[in-house]
């Protein structure tokens, strides 16, 4: 088993804690966070039973094997360096860095070191990433073409709100501000089909009124940008605006069409129909409508297997990351492909700051 | 004397202000988060010309720095809550911040502090049918983890209230609210019922629902901050409680038609064994929301008292019946607009 502790008391420590415990490989020995009160939250509500507020502390008295970093990410870099030095894998919350040279330092570090880094892109490993992984390996859809991703946002949700209410909250201090929060996930979907000669072209822009706060006037809420490496391009759309809230990815290949929608876990192939005629056009809605049918079928049965958890990505990601650690199986997320994430974030932030 | 509210843009907040200035006080400060709701300044400055209203602009999350949010106040009450997200979302904006306002308060040496707490934070699962929930009696958590998130986050307010008060020795008064309603307020309390698959399931059944109308509400709370004795604690509620069952059906005629499954006690607390069972097993896979001990503190059939409030000169000002007509005109004039 495990030892495993926790930097960061906020919100989503409770995912970790709660998808460590259900790997079954891991114990969560110790929580850390400069507030000693939220400390105390976390470990009372989740029965923990190490409480630090010094993260050197921590490591020195519970040696663990493993260190979740759910901080802001500012203090990415001190914090997963602190405990890679101490001899511990490091499994950090997105975004990794603040820029790509940062990443740089955690990754060269961990390697130098022997260790084992992650980071938190669990949607990948949603059923739909997962069956994307399969088709992909059997070269289902040939050549990648173009890869369209969508990733709505709710700034009246529980979220957005803390965000919007608080013009010293941590958001605003990213080099991306709203959007570098959320770049994380909707680029590692699409950096395994891109080189590190990406191209970026970036617009951005403030769609809701001005409140009167400069803070907060700057946050721009609509993304769009296009990246091309050789011959693969990838669009994206980051809104607030759009309802419903999307997250989804449509991938071109060569062979066959896929699209991906996150929320609703399905996977479903562009329908290939040559049928002549008006009859022939009646067809390709059931034949959807069939597919969608055996996705439901399938969440159905990781239902019925208690398989199906909000965060039952994370899950998987966390046992692939384990099996990296002690079974020296593959980086469920390969360095390159952090690096590479953190990369285009630098880019579409430039892109960004030489619009504003 | 001066009185400062906090989260006096908020739902209760503001009626405080209002309920302050009808019962004489004259220097008020109100403190948002970002800027009062519009028109609330204007509106208080005109019915009340001679009061003195400041508006005071902070982040309760920024310890240290609510020095000039308290500084001159005779009184805090303080009225600011998280109220809803996540659970550490939810403790930090109720403890954090009562934590940052405690500490400020006692440097500047304020001499009186009003709690607005929670039924809540009450140990109610050890009370039988038809005993009576009160301040006077009823014990409140000791940690409050099985209260859920919100109930855990009030009860470490209302304990670390106390460990300040103790330490530093200030005039403290609490007040336990029910469920606080009228217009602008949420539709109907978890007490009641949940909406779930086009349903409502009503989970409340002949239960006292412990309503109390936000204007009576604010009413107790400036009544207990200008004259309650100091150490004294409150259960906030009005007279004439309907029952789950009779407030739902009349929010079913009054506000919108729904189709009900009635849920009996028995088969509620069956149902919660059921889901803390499979909670386990699925690792997770349905949070535990309803569990025993949550059904045993919410839903058990109760007896509520105000006596505390009426002893120090409460009245209530709005009648539950016209409280509940009010805020159900209110309901259904908010869902006509939406359509």
């Amino acid at each position: 088993m495990l030892k495993i502790a926790i930097v960061g008391c906020g919100k989503i420590a409770d995912g970790h804690v709660e998808q460590i415990r259900a790997t079954g490989r891991g114990e969560v020995v110790a929580v850390c966070d400069r507030e000693p009160l939220m400390v105390e939250q976390l470990a009372v509500r989740m029965g923990i039973p190490g409480r630090y507020t010094d993260a050197q502390e921590m490591l020195n008295h519970c040696k663990p094997d493993v260190v979740h970093i759910a901080t802001p990410p500012e203090s990415h870099v001190a914090l997963a360096s602190l405990a890679l030095s101490a001899g511990c894998h490091v499994f950090v919350e997105k975004p990794f860095a603040l820029t790509a040279s940062d990443s740089r330092i955690i990754l060269d570090l961990a390697k130098q070191l022997g260790k084992k880094v992650s980071v938190n892109y669990l949607y990948n490993f949603e059923p739909p990433g997962l069956e994307l992984e399969k088709l992909l390996a059997k070269n289902a859809l040939g050549e990648v073409l173009h890869l369209d991703t969508h990733y709505g946002y709710n700034l009246n949700g529980d979220y957005g709100l803390a965000v919007m209410s608080d013009p010293g909250h941590w958001v605003h201090r990213l080099p991306g501000k709203l959007f570098h929060n959320v770049l994380d996930h909707v680029l590692a979907k699409v950096v395994a089909h891109i080189g590190d000669d990406t191209e970026v072209q970036v617009l951005a822009f403030r769609r809701r009124p001005a409140s009167g706060d400069p803070v907060l006037d700057t946050l721009s809420d609509e993304l769009r940008f296009l990246l091309r490496s050789g011959g693969t391009t990838v669009t994206g759309l980051i809104s607030a605006h759009g309802r419903p809230v999307a997250h989804t990815l449509r991938v071109v290949g060569t062979k066959n069409t896929v699209e991906l929608d996150y929320t609703a876990r399905t996977l479903v192939s562009s329908v290939n129909w040559s049928q002549p005629s008006a009859l022939g056009r009646l067809f390709p809605a059931f034949v959807q409508a069939k597919a969608f049918g055996r996705n439901g079928l399938r969440n159905v049965g990781l239902f019925s297997r208690y398989e199906y958890h909000y965060f039952q990505c994370m899950r998987v990601l966390l046992n692939r990351f384990y099996d990296a650690i002690e079974k020296d199986a593959v980086d469920p997320i390969p360095p390159a492909h952090i690096l590479r994430v953190c990369r285009v974030i630098d880019q579409l932030v430039l892109g960004m700051e030489a619009q504003s | 004397m001066k009185v400062l509210v906090t989260g006096a843009g908020g739902f209760l907040g503001r009626r405080i202000v209002e309920s302050l200035l009808l019962q004489g006080a004259r220097q008020v400060r109100v403190h948002v988060r970002q800027a009062p709701p519009r028109g609330m300044i204007e509106d208080l400055q005109a019915r009340f010309p001679n009061a003195l209203i400041e508006i005071a602009q902070a982040n309760l999350l920024s310890r240290g720095a609510l020095g000039a949010l308290v500084n001159g106040v005779d009184c805090i009450v303080h009225a600011a809550a998280g109220m809803k997200g996540a659970a550490a979302d939810m403790f930090a904006n109720t403890v954090l911040t009562s934590r940052n306002l405690l500490e400020a308060a006692c440097e500047h040496k304020v001499a009186r502090i009003v709690l607005i707490s929670s039924f809540s934070v009450y140990q109610a699962a050890a009370l039988k049918k038809g005993d009576v929930l009160s301040d006077a009696t009823t014990p409140i958590e000791p940690v409050g983890v099985e209260r859920g998130a919100y109930g855990y986050a009030k009860t470490r307010q209302e304990h670390m209230f106390n460990e300040f008060q103790r330490e530093h020795g200030f005039e403290s008064v609490i007040l336990r609210p029910g469920v606080i309603y009228g217009p602008g307020g949420g539709a109907l309390s978890s007490r009641v019922g949940i909406r779930a698959l086009g349903f409502f399931f009503e989970l409340g059944g002949d239960a006292l629902l412990p309503l109390t109308y936000v204007e009576n509400c604010a009413d107790a709370v400036a009544r207990a901050a200008l004259s309650a004795p100091p150490g004294s604690a409150f259960s906030v509620v009005d007279d004439d409680l309907p029952t789950c069952r009779a407030y739902l059906k009349r929010y079913r005629r009054e506000v919108e038609p729904m189709r009900r499954v009635p849920v009996p006690f028995w088969a509620f607390r069956l149902g919660s064994k059921g889901l803390v069972w499979y909670h386990k097993r699925s690792k997770g896979q349905l949070p535990a929301v309803f569990t025993p001990y949550v059904v045993d503190s919410m839903y058990r059939p109760l007896r509520y008292s105000n006596e505390g409030l009426k002893s120090i000169g409460w009245v209530q000002r709005i009648s539950t019946q016209d409280g509940i007509r009010t805020t159900f005109s209110y309901l259904k004039e908010q869902m006509r607009s939406k359509t």
